[in-house]
């Protein structure tokens, strides 16, 4: 029988049984439906997660401490293979006031090799890299922390706690002249020696609403000439003025795992976004497995039906089966008829499921942050991007191997009992 | 054509554990030969339709040969011998066994698609036959819009849509009046000589058994001694 005939042939006994048909497809397409959206949980959650991680850290960046406190060699964790940028942050245990025009900003200024930054991809929202010892980059919310006195005094008599800055510096900060001077964090006022900086570069924004970058970044040759000005300026002894967190960027994300490797050979204690990812992975792997199996459960239920279905399609056919038999037709083809039927039911409870299944996922994440936001009176709640469900391509397959497949376990008995009615039998049935 | 030889069968009668053996079918031996028209004659019970279910190869012989067109048949698994009816036998029965989802000419043509023809040969043929047996204005309709004589002929057209060479009609007129009776008896006959196929009929009536070249007798499992058409 050609494959076209057989299509015909199934799509003829589902046409006379519409209703019954329908209600098994019903019943097959909300147990998928369940499977999916139930697991689409697991992949949902596990993806805000891994975005909030990464929101931290680029997902190329190792953080390299020594256990000791003595200084990183440089070089060698440099001639390490698929290190691409080493940058190292100097911050200085001393305030930087910042002055332009009759603005100031008492903030934390950080030095650092440039070179290493732009090979690390430093993202800036306007300008570029310095390129002389006077230019500088400066922080997202430098420009919008520069005040007046008059607005700082403002500032400080709100009452707000979240109060934002009022006021801040409107125009953009690229090409203007910054001077700076040093203060002490013990003494009220700044040192009298002041620098003059030109701003090439503003960062780009902080991927955390709630950070505010301020920060100053500077060529690290001026560490020579600060610690100068702050031991003229602070007696005793100044043992722990700079401190440098270093990170280390590979050339890309297979390489992290390797990298990270050789660094704690070298006895270093190393922190990788990947190491953090790898775990989380892994529990969500278990996470979704468990959420897989509740929903398959919903699946085989729905087969029950599918069953039935099939049985009383093969009992209600067996004289026709008989007939088919009778003239000609062998074992295998009425089977495969029966498998196709069921299969069919399966095919097309899948396709609803998964259509319903998007459906059902995109008004959960529009509709849940509102509903929780507003069960909980958080306004900010609505405003993250927290992914409730996500259903990828993967989540789709499985589903659609697991529902099919259980269809077609389901209509295989039936089958099975369909190339086993004895002809002579059927034939003998009443019209 | 078809060589029955020393053919028998019991059936098991009775609850598991205490059955009883009854034989149906007693040392059978007989031949047909190509074009005839035979005609197994008997009361009810006597074992012709049993006969009949094991030369078509719906049951297998406890013992015994059965060759047709020189293949041993009797002991062929079952999907060979459901490829082997659908190449070499023909099926008219008592009460049509048309399929009620289907119209006259779907009827006719699903021996064709088992086969795998293409459906537009399948038109052609099913058309052309459809006419020969006088059913050409109702192809489109449904068994239950047909008369019995109607719906005989469907499944007379059915049986011979494949062009097999032989045709086991089982009590081919015995749901239908006298009047129609006669036109299929005639239309059996016609198509046995333009032709040439070879028809194996059951049947508890003489007078459908009169159009038989040969008859042969069945009592109880065995066929009657001295009986015109008796052959050993």
């Amino acid at each position: 029988m050609l494959f076209k005939d057989q299509v015909d042939f199934v799509r003829q006994h589902i046409k006379k049984n519409k209703l019954r048909v329908f209600m098994t497809v019903l019943a097959a397409t909300m147990g998928c439906a369940f499977l999916i959206v139930l697991a689409s949980i697991g992949f949902g959650i596990q993806d805000t997660m891994r975005k909030e991680i990464l929101e931290d850290q680029a997902i190329t960046e190792v953080e390299v401490y020594t256990n000791g406190g003595e200084e990183l060699d440089i070089s060698e964790i440099g001639a390490v293979e698929h290190v691409n940028a080493i940058v190292q942050r100097t911050s200085m245990d001393a305030m930087a006031v910042s002055q332009i025009e009759n603005r100031s900003l008492e903030g934390n200024m950080l030095l650092t090799n440039f070179a290493e930054e732009e090979k690390s991809n430093l993202k800036l929202s306007e300008g570029r890299m310095p390129k002389k010892d006077n230019e500088i980059v400066v922080g997202y919310q430098f420009a919008e922390n520069l005040l007046t006195d008059a607005e700082r005094k403002e500032m400080e008599q709100s009452t707000e706690e979240d109060a934002k800055p009022i006021g801040g510096y409107k125009e953009s900060l690229i090409g203007k002249k910054v001077s700076m001077s040093l203060q002490s964090y013990e003494s009220e006022d700044a040192f009298s020696e002041t620098w003059d900086f030109t701003i090439v570069g503003v960062t780009e924004k902080p991927a955390k609403d709630w950070f505010v970058d301020t920060n100053m970044l500077l060529d690290e040759s001026w560490k020579g000439k600060f610690q100068e000005v702050y031991e003229a300026n602070v007696e005793g002894e100044n043992t722990d003025l700079f401190y440098s967190s270093t990170k280390i960027y590979t050339s890309s994300l297979e390489h992290v795992k390797s990298v990270t490797e050789e660094l704690k050979e070298m006895g270093y204690s190393v922190y990788s976004v990947s190491e953090q990812l790898e775990q989380l992975d892994v529990f969500f792997m278990a996470f979704k497995i468990g959420l897989i199996f509740v929903g398959t459960i919903a699946v085989l239920i729905s087969s029950i039906g599918i069953f039935n279905t099939m049985t009383m399609a093969v009992t209600e056919r067996t004289r026709e089966i008989g007939v088919m038999k009778a003239i000609g037709a062998s074992p295998k083809l009425i089977q495969r008829l029966f498998l196709m039927e069921s299969a069919w039911i399966g095919i097309i409870g899948t396709v609803l499921a998964v259509i319903i299944s998007y459906a059902v996922s995109f008004l959960a994440n529009c509709i849940l942050p509102m509903v929780v936001g507003a069960a909980l009176d958080e306004d900010e709640f609505q405003d993250l991007s927290i992914t409730f469900s996500l259903i990828p391509w993967q989540l789709v397959v499985i589903a659609s191997v697991i529902s099919i497949g259980v269809a077609m376990i389901s209509g295989w008995r039936p089958a099975r009992k369909a190339t086993k009615i004895d002809v002579i039998q059927a034939l003998r049935q009443e019209l | 054509m078809i060589q029955v030889q020393n053919v028998n069968h019991t059936f098991s009668i009775g609850k598991k554990g205490k059955e009883k053996k009854v034989p149906v079918l007693k040392g059978l031996n007989f031949e047909v030969e190509k074009g005839e028209i035979v005609a197994i004659v008997g009361k009810s019970g006597s074992g012709k339709s049993t006969l009949l279910h094991t030369i078509a190869g719906f049951m297998s012989p406890e013992q015994g040969s059965i060759t047709v067109n020189g293949q041993e048949t009797a002991y062929l698994n079952e999907t060979e011998r459901a490829k082997f009816r659908l190449n070499n036998f023909g099926f008219i029965f008592q009460n049509f066994q048309l399929m009620p989802g289907l119209t006259a000419f779907e009827n006719v043509e699903l021996p064709l698609k088992l086969k795998g023809v293409s459906s537009k040969k399948r038109k052609a043929s099913v058309n052309q036959l459809l006419m020969k047996v006088g059913l050409a204005e109702v192809a489109d309709h449904y068994p239950n819009e047909l008369s019995g004589g109607q719906q005989q002929r469907v499944s007379i057209a059915r049986a011979l849509i494949t062009n097999p060479p032989i045709l086991f009609a089982d009590e081919p007129t015995g749901s239908l009046d006298s009047e129609t009776e006669q036109d299929i008896l005639l239309l059996i006959q016609d198509l046995n000589q333009s032709l040439g196929v070879t028809f194996v009929m059951i049947t508890h009536d003489e007078e459908v058994a009169s159009i038989a070249h040969r008859k042969f007798r069945m009592h109880d499992g065995e066929l009657v001694k001295g009986d015109a058409g008796y052959v050993i």
